[in-house]
């Protein structure tokens, strides 16, 4: 059953249109990540879902509501966490939090939100004295603390530290096993293939691929890289001619050879006739980097790497 | 708690840690009729060109008007532009709860500290320099608020229209300091030349002071001063609520 439903968005700034005719919906209970560099169009994808833009065009819907007739009503049922959002320097976290619980008609039990995002011990701390990790955390708190139906999650690991990233991960995951519909909106493809059930991949307003990480992977491509350092010298030309390879490459001593479907064993099978052993043997997966490249011919840029 | 309740105590608090904001906000206009009424001789000293009033008397009003300004014009759009700019108004839009129960969260924090402001200031001017308590005191307080209401309604325009925090600040300070100068705060009304008290008396901080001083000498405030205060308050307000822009 859809709890989001989107239909052909459109949304224009100055006749330029950063979403364009977008479809999709979103299941009870799935975890919906919305993929794409910067700029793509994600954010506003997610802020007309929130009810925060009104579209040009098309139509959606939350829980059966309008986000903008049914406003009041869905935003109960809707957590949010922005980007670009933040909360007055001197507020304690714990007085965010019993502020924004008092928001909604049944709201979580905050102590232990602070207890799964790491904060408990934040809890006197103002919230200009906090880490951009912290505030992250908190942000995030924020959204669920709504007891939300459905809550979007826009870039909520960015600035994380890796343990931290990973504490947030396990709540998303606790949020989904309660039944908490979840929203990702991330340009971090291992975010994407950690957690996600689905994944729609935005490029230039344009929705380019839905579908689970692994569908996504296997669409983008079926090319395998195996990698290997042979024990004796052995013929390149000879490698290449066989049927499944589609190239071969010498990296100092190791031999690269790209091909398709059973080369593996096409190539395994030439090694053991020609009683070569090949050492240090690693076949390479297509990942869900490479199906983003595949799919939108752009390379994956992941801005907040450096950050980490 | 209701969020309005709720969101009230926090901005409160929130105040309160704002050491500048409670300086000039609780403590300065009762500072200043101290400095005034030690630092200038015949400050307290009845005058005849006065009417038998001293100096003292005179400003007492004036700088009731003054701790209003500084609160509409200074302080209130500051807050409101920073909330913007900082997306803090844009977060509550994704709840249940109007960013609009904020401004009011803010008003009522901003009337809360006008109404302590100037009891401190009465209260040091009594003890300190024996100035009268409003003699009209029921039409003191409400034409008090009636001027708290028509400047911060201003100050909510000026916070509903700047774009940034600075430009926020930039036009507030624009409109504090023509305020402070028709309030009389450089040098009263009563040394205005007619040209001056006609211009004063259109704007709400020379209204509000003249009314002010009305009610408290016992007089009731007079019928225009609480047009001016009343049109300022209707009109700066209808303005802001169509044009608060939340982000």
């Amino acid at each position: 059953m859809p709890v989001i439903e989107v239909d052909n968005l459109v949304k224009r700034y100055d006749d330029v249109a950063v979403v364009d005719d977008v479809s999709f919906t979103v299941a009870k209970g799935e975890i919906f990540a919305i993929l794409g560099t910067n700029g793509a169009g994600k954010t506003t994808t997610v802020e007309s879902i929130a009810g925060l833009r009104q579209p040009d065009g098309g139509r959606i819907s939350v829980l059966g509501l309008d986000p903008h007739h049914d406003a009041a009503e869905m935003k109960e049922r809707l957590g949010v966490q922005l980007q670009e959002s933040s909360l007055p320097d001197r507020i304690k976290v714990w007085e965010a939090l019993d502020l924004y619980s008092s928001f909604y008609r049944n709201p979580a039990h905050w102590p232990d939100l602070l207890d799964q995002l790491g904060l408990t011990e934040k809890r006197e701390t103002k919230y200009a004295e906090l880490s951009g990790g912290q505030k992250q955390r908190l942000s995030t708190a924020l959204a669920l603390v709504g007891n939300p139906e459905i809550a979007i999650l826009d870039e909520l690991t960015t600035g994380l530290d890796p343990q931290a990233r990973r504490d947030t991960w396990a709540l998303v995951e606790q949020q989904r096993d309660r039944g908490v519909t979840i929203v990702l909106v991330t340009h971090f493809m291992e975010e994407a293939e950690r957690l996600a059930d689905r994944v729609a991949l935005i490029d230039s307003g344009r929705l380019v691929a839905l579908d689970t990480p692994a569908g996504l992977v296997s669409r983008a491509d079926d090319e395998q890289r195996i990698r290997f350092r042979p024990s004796a010298p052995i013929d390149e030309s000879e490698l290449a001619a066989l049927p499944e390879v589609t190239g071969v490459n010498r990296v100092g001593e190791q031999i690269v050879v790209t091909g398709v479907g059973n080369v593996l064993h096409s190539v395994t099978s030439y090694m053991a006739r020609n009683q070569v052993i090949a050492y240090e043997l690693r076949v390479e997966q297509v990942t869900l980097d490479d199906a983003f490249v595949a799919l939108t011919g752009k390379t994956f840029q992941n801005p907040d790497n450096s950050e980490i | 708690m209701s969020a309005l309740t709720k969101l009230t105590t926090v901005e409160g608090k929130l105040f309160a840690r704002e050491p500048l904001a409670m300086f000039w906000g609780l403590i300065f206009p009762a500072l200043l009729l101290v400095a005034l009424g030690v630092f200038f001789p015949g400050f307290d000293t009845p005058s005849a060109d006065l009417g038998g009033f001293r100096m003292i008397d005179l400003y007492a009003p004036i700088i009731l008007g003054l701790a209003l300004a500084t609160l509409a014009f200074a302080t209130l759009p500051a807050i409101l532009a920073t909330y913007r700019e900082r997306g803090i108004l844009r977060r509550l839009q994704t709840t249940p709860v109007s960013p609009w129960r904020l401004v009011a969260a803010q008003l009522i924090i901003q009337m809360v500290m006008a109404g302590l402001s100037a009891a401190l200031a009465i209260a040091v001017g009594v003890a300190v320099f024996d100035i009268p308590v409003p003699q009209n005191l029921l039409g003191f307080v409400l034409v008090y608020i009636l001027a708290a209401v028509s400047m911060l309604a201003i100050g909510l325009l000026i916070g509903a229209v700047a774009p940034t925090v600075s430009s926020g600040q930039g036009i507030g300070m624009a409109v504090y300091f023509p305020m402070l100068f028709f309030a009389g705060v450089y040098f009263p009304r009563e040394a205005m030349s007619d040209g001056l008290l006609a211009v004063s008396d259109l704007t709400p901080t020379g209204a509000g002071v003249q009314a002010l001083q009305d009610t408290w000498s016992g007089l009731a405030p007079s019928t225009s001063s609480l047009l001016v205060m009343a049109a300022f308050a209707i009109g700066a307000g209808v303005l802001a609520a169509l044009t608060f822009r939340w982000e």
